[in-house]
């Protein structure tokens, strides 16, 4: 599927900010099932200073600073995706899970880059609940593809969705105990799940198309910036192999789902962040995604799998 | 006997009731055969000789050394503490230092090695050499440095290795410190301390001096600019006055002549870092940093953060600015990584290390966790992150299911024994464990230890003093630090009292020494009087007294007069640091000023609080309350703030200098006018009035200048023209707003059309105009027209301050979070 991708921010001040500096996260990565095209970040009013460069995880990542006195700020990250839906092979997906884990098999191919995702980050710590909940789809030998789903399948039971339930800074263990949330708590969560138990996994930031086609559901998160996870299931043919879930809507991830970046948890992949000096008291923030379906490319030739 | 002879006989007799107590430790001082060590043959004689009575002038003398250079240290959440210094140094010789400092220079190679392999291509985590876990679980680990677009070769300029000795005398390395190792400041000032309280001792050992290895450091980071710079800028970066070791901080810059600053003196633009220097931005390519990496950038690290520069990050990932150590060097000192230095060493460098680390267990590897839940009884459990936690007061079951739950977040470490010095401590010297810091520095293209150290002696794993570190010579010929070729520093003083942040210290340096100096003068015209009260009671003089200590309370807020005890209200107003106005108070704000400031400055600033300091501990300790021991102090208090009029004589006349003059001579202004609108807008009949008034011009230096002009007949009139409109008494409004203005006007900022420079020259013009006939004029029991010209003075001056503040001193708003102040929805991705 091919998308016309638009995600605007826009901050407004009671009063002049003088200096703004900001980090952004926003432009999706190029991927075996995604190609990005023609895609830029804009900044209003116009950066003294920015620079793009590739953070550790291999992100897009966009810095800048506006040094003109601005009473309004709109950052956006616009272009065009082509994604397929990502495929796992069968094999990966039947390992046992237990064999998945780089803490305690840090010899395995590949297992020394993916412990990185399997201990406790800044907002995903391993709260008892979390490993206790998670053990029942992590039962003995079962296969990895098959374990996860179930826990996928689990969160999108027993939570809700509940925008008024959370804040960007909610922690795991606060999910647990409302029972509600939305797709970054639920990102979060499942993270804790899984690392807990030592699977590596990471936060996926992104997008949901907008308007579903025809004869399928509208997804919940479109109109927004979208989270869910992906699982490590081991080195095959040379490269690292992840399972994707959007515990959210309780799928897979498909073509209706756009990568932007992936961290540790939302703390490494903020869309936007910064610093502003201001005498300024108030100021509010307006936040518009609109992911638009485009007829199939043109030019085929460079058509993803 | 002798201090040696008494220590020696101790150490080596078995006692009867300790066998078997403690460990059994290496003495730094005393053989086993009851002899000096080889290293304290040279100077056995003088040493030997040296006796209680020595060591007791020595420990008075270094005590009142360390107070007058006003060296301080703080532990996390306590007040600054006086820094503690033992007379007996560690004497290391030529033949033991030797293979140290190769092991040191070897490990900081390493070390940097390590850092330059974890930021780039991370080839020993992949080929299995060291567990990925160690890097990735250590908060150290700073990921926003780790990209392919950021290449630092040499991001490891200064380093310090902490050591201890086993029993048998071998060093053995605790651990290393690669973020902002702090000490070497502390361990010069032990130097020059004790090589004046001991000048035969140190003469005779033949040590090496620490000087070219500050030289060194100084070039080191010059060199450290990025491209080819012909002068780069190089600033010393300070979380601030409160932190730990500011003292530590302040003597670096000092010594090698860069500023001090803080994150708030700095920004960024355009991806170079930049300092405010009045209104102008001024490039820095160098910044030597204490602030740790999570607190240096709230843009990229801590957004929470007051004490970094928002984009730090971005300019060393561009290389416009180089950070020492980078920003990512804290991961170095994971005590993880000690278990796996040897092969390390190896692959990095291709060599055996030399120097053996203490005998450690990472739990995050299985058979290490095996070895420390087997020996938990003699292994030190501790946290790879460095957090404080006390680990050793948990159950055992506790401890357990913690390594369990979360192996790779601890380590187990053998217990060493430490070696033992002797300690002076109530009269005698007792022996008391000691680590040793070193410091390493790249220098050129190879790394030099410091030859020489800091010694803290510990107790229960805390510091409770140290020792300053002797390294011999082998041969007098060789220069000291091994350094011929390094240049003599030239230009040691930081010529910089520019950032908004300094003025505003050096303003209130000079408005606290002056209120300080005032009040002093104050009580002690306000004690004579009341003692000579006291002695020969008359009419007029409780009246009189009451009109006085009304001016105190004015000035110093209201106190303990209800108790009816002068003297206990002369030493609140003199000790009561919680009193605002008190002196104790002014004291108290006028070191902290200083403290902002301390690279600005001559070290003699410290002494003045060595002596006020010293004249309150009599006051207060005094247990008979006698009345003259108030006048006495307030007397001694008063030369030691006198001295500082000596130090700011001698200083270069840049801002900071107009700065204090201008704090100084705006206080003075208030004070006189305070004191003249307690005392003089009352009539209370003519002796009453000329006791008060003989008191006021004693407490404004002014009664001799009177006595000259108007032979000894004290009347309203006279005292106010002295003290309000003429110009040639420096203790008068006049004067000193003329000195203000002059002040104003030569910095930089100044206009001569700026609020504040209107403001005085209103008032200035004001007061030419007033006429003293007028003021005094008399209605009722008062001086309707000279109660309001002072109540409009206080008005006005208060209005200079204001202006000052706003055109001088601000540095514009702090950085917040883009996200801080939204009040409406938060984007919380959905």
């Amino acid at each position: 599927m091919r998308y016309a991708v638009r995600h605007t921010t826009t901050y407004t001040y009671d009063a002049p900010v003088s200096d703004s500096l900001g980090v952004a996260h926003l432009v999706p990565r190029s991927l075996p099932w995604q190609r990005v095209s023609s895609y830029d970040v804009t900044v209003t009013p116009t950066p003294g200073d920015r620079t793009a460069d590739v953070d550790y995880y291999g992100n897009h990542v966009t810095y800048f600073q506006v040094t003109e006195p601005h009473e309004r700020l709109v950052v956006e990250g616009a272009g065009e995706v082509d994604v397929a839906a990502p495929v796992v092979p069968p094999a990966p997906l039947a390992a046992p899970w237990e064999t998945l884990r780089p803490l305690l098999v840090p010899g395995a191919p590949r297992a020394w880059a993916a412990t990185d995702l399997a201990l406790p980050s800044a907002q995903v710590d391993h709260p008892a609940g979390a490993v206790e909940y998670a053990a029942r789809s992590l039962t003995a030998r079962r296969p990895v593809g098959e374990a996860v789903t179930d826990l996928m399948h689990r969160v999108h039971a027993d939570f809700d969705y509940d925008k008024t339930a959370t804040t960007v800074t909610s922690t795991v263990e606060h999910t647990f105990e409302r029972r509600a949330g939305v797709c970054q708590d639920f990102a979060h969560l499942m993270l804790a799940c899984l690392r807990s138990h030592g699977l590596a996994a990471r936060y996926v930031s992104g997008y949901l198309a907008t308007q579903p086609p025809p004869g399928k559901p509208r997804l919940v998160g479109a109109d927004a910036s979208h989270a869910w996870v992906e699982v490590w299931l081991g080195e095959h043919d040379g490269a690292d192999t992840w399972l994707a879930l959007d515990p959210t809507n309780d799928q897979a991830v498909g073509d209706r789902h756009v990568t932007v970046a992936w961290g540790r948890d939302y703390g490494d992949v903020p869309p936007l962040k910064g610093v502003i000096y201001t005498e300024a008291k108030r100021s509010t923030m307006q936040v518009s995604v609109d992911v638009a379906p485009l007829p199939p490319d043109p030019d085929p030739t460079g058509d993803p799998s | 006997m002798t201090v040696l002879r008494e220590y020696a006989a101790g150490v080596t007799q078995p006692t009867l009731d300790g066998a078997g107590g403690g460990p059994v430790r290496y003495d730094e001082v005393v053989g086993p055969d009851g002899a000096l060590r080889t290293s304290w043959k040279g100077m056995a004689e003088l040493a030997v000789a040296l006796t209680p009575a020595d060591l007791r002038r020595v420990d008075d003398d270094i005590v009142r050394a360390l107070a007058d250079d006003g060296v301080t240290y703080s532990r996390p959440g306590e007040r600054a503490g006086a820094w503690r210094l033992d007379p007996l140094p560690v004497v290391i010789d030529a033949a033991q230092w030797a293979p140290l400092e190769v092991g040191l220079a070897q490990r900081a190679e390493l070390l940097n090695a390590v850092l330059a392999d974890l930021y780039g291509p991370q080839r020993l985590l992949a080929d299995g050499v060291l567990p990925s876990a160690v890097v990735h679980g250590h908060p150290g680990f700073v990921r926003v440095v780790a990209r392919s677009s950021t290449h630092d070769p040499r991001p490891l300029v200064l380093s310090a290795t902490d050591l201890g000795r086993d029993d048998r005398g071998e060093w053995r390395v605790l651990a290393d410190r690669a973020q902002a190792p702090s000490g070497l400041g502390y361990a010069m000032e032990n130097r020059r301390v004790l090589s004046r309280v001991m000048p035969e001792l140190y003469r005779e050992a033949g040590l090496h001096r620490m000087e070219p290895f500050f030289s060194a450091l100084r070039s080191a980071l010059l060199q450290s600019a990025p491209g080819d710079l012909a002068d780069p800028r190089v600033v010393v970066l300070s979380p601030g006055s409160q932190s730990e070791t500011a003292y530590d901080q302040a003597f670096i810059a000092s010594a090698l002549g860069f500023p001090l600053v803080q994150g708030s003196d700095l920004v960024v633009r355009e991806g170079w870092v930049q300092m405010r220097v009045f209104g102008r931005l001024e490039r820095v390519d160098v910044i030597l940093r204490r602030v740790d990496a999570t607190w240096s950038d709230p843009l990229e690290l801590r957004g929470d953060s007051q004490l970094g520069v928002a984009g730090l990050v971005e300019a060393t990932r561009r290389g416009r600015v180089r950070v020492v150590n980078g920003l990512g060097a804290g991961v170095l000192e994971n005590p993880a990584l000690l278990p796996y230095l040897p092969a390390i060493c190896e692959r990095l460098l291709g060599e055996e290390l030399r120097l053996p680390s203490l005998p450690t267990w990472w739990c995050g590897d299985a058979d290490g966790l095996e070895h420390v839940l087997d020996h938990l009884d003699t292994l030190q459990v501790r946290r790879v992150d460095g957090a404080a936690v006390d680990l050793s007061g948990l159950r055992r079951d506790t401890l357990v299911a913690m390594l369990v739950a979360e192996p790779h977040r601890f380590v187990g470490q053998q217990r060493l024994p430490l070696s033992q010095s002797p300690t002076w401590e109530n009269g005698r010297s007792v022996p008391r464990p000691l680590t040793l810091r070193t410091f390493t520095l790249r220098y050129g293209s190879a790394y030099r230890p410091l030859v020489g150290g800091l010694a803290s002696l510990v107790e229960d794993g805390l510091s409770i003093g140290s020792k300053d570190v002797w390294v011999l010579k082998g041969d007098p010929v060789v220069p000291d630090q091994g350094l011929a070729e390094v240049l003599p520093m030239t230009n040691t003083r930081a010529s910089t009292g520019t950032v908004p942040r300094i003025l505003e210290d050096m303003f209130w340096f000079g408005r606290y020494a002056e209120r300080a100096e005032d009040l002093l003068r104050l009580v002690l015209a306000v004690h004579a009087q009341a003692d000579d009260y006291r002695n020969r009671p008359r009419s007029t003089g409780a009246a009189g007294l009451e009109v006085l200590l009304g001016a105190i309370t004015r000035l110093a807020g209201p106190g303990l007069r209800a108790a009816g005890d002068l003297d206990a209200e002369f030493r609140s107003v003199l000790l009561d640091a919680r009193r605002v106005g008190s002196v104790s108070h002014a004291l108290d704000g006028l070191r902290s000023a200083l403290a902002g400031v301390r690279d600005q400055l001559s070290l003699d600033v410290w002494r003045a609080f060595g002596t006020t300091d010293r004249a309150a501990q009599v006051l207060e300790s005094g247990s008979v309350h006698h009345s003259h021991q108030v006048a006495e102090s307030a007397g001694r208090m008063l030369t030691g703030i006198l001295s500082l009029q000596g130090v700011t004589a001698s200083m270069i006349r840049d801002p900071g200098w107009r700065m204090i003059g201008v704090g100084r001579y705006l206080e003075r202004s208030l004070q006189v006018v305070h004191l003249l609108a307690a005392t003089t807008t009352v009539r209370r009949g003519l002796d009453v009035d000329r006791e008060v008034l003989n008191s006021v011009l004693a407490a404004t230096e002014s009664a001799v200048t009177h006595r000259r002009r108007y032979r000894g007949s004290v009347r309203p009139g006279g005292v106010l023209e002295l003290l309000l409109t003429d110009r040639d008494n420096p203790r008068s409004l006049g004067f000193s707003l003329a000195q203000v203005a002059e002040h104003l006007a030569a910095l930089p900022a100044s206009t001569g059309s700026t609020r504040p420079e209107r403001v005085v020259a209103d008032l200035v013009a004001e007061l030419a105009e007033t006429d003293i006939a007028t003021l005094v004029a008399i209605g009722g029991e008062s001086r309707p027209n000279l109660e309001v010209f002072l109540a409009r003075c206080v008005t006005q001056l208060t209005r200079i301050a204001d202006g000052v503040a706003e055109v001088h001193l601000t540095t514009g708003p702090a950085p917040r979070p883009l996200a801080a102040l939204v009040t409406s929805l938060e984007a919380v991705p959905s």
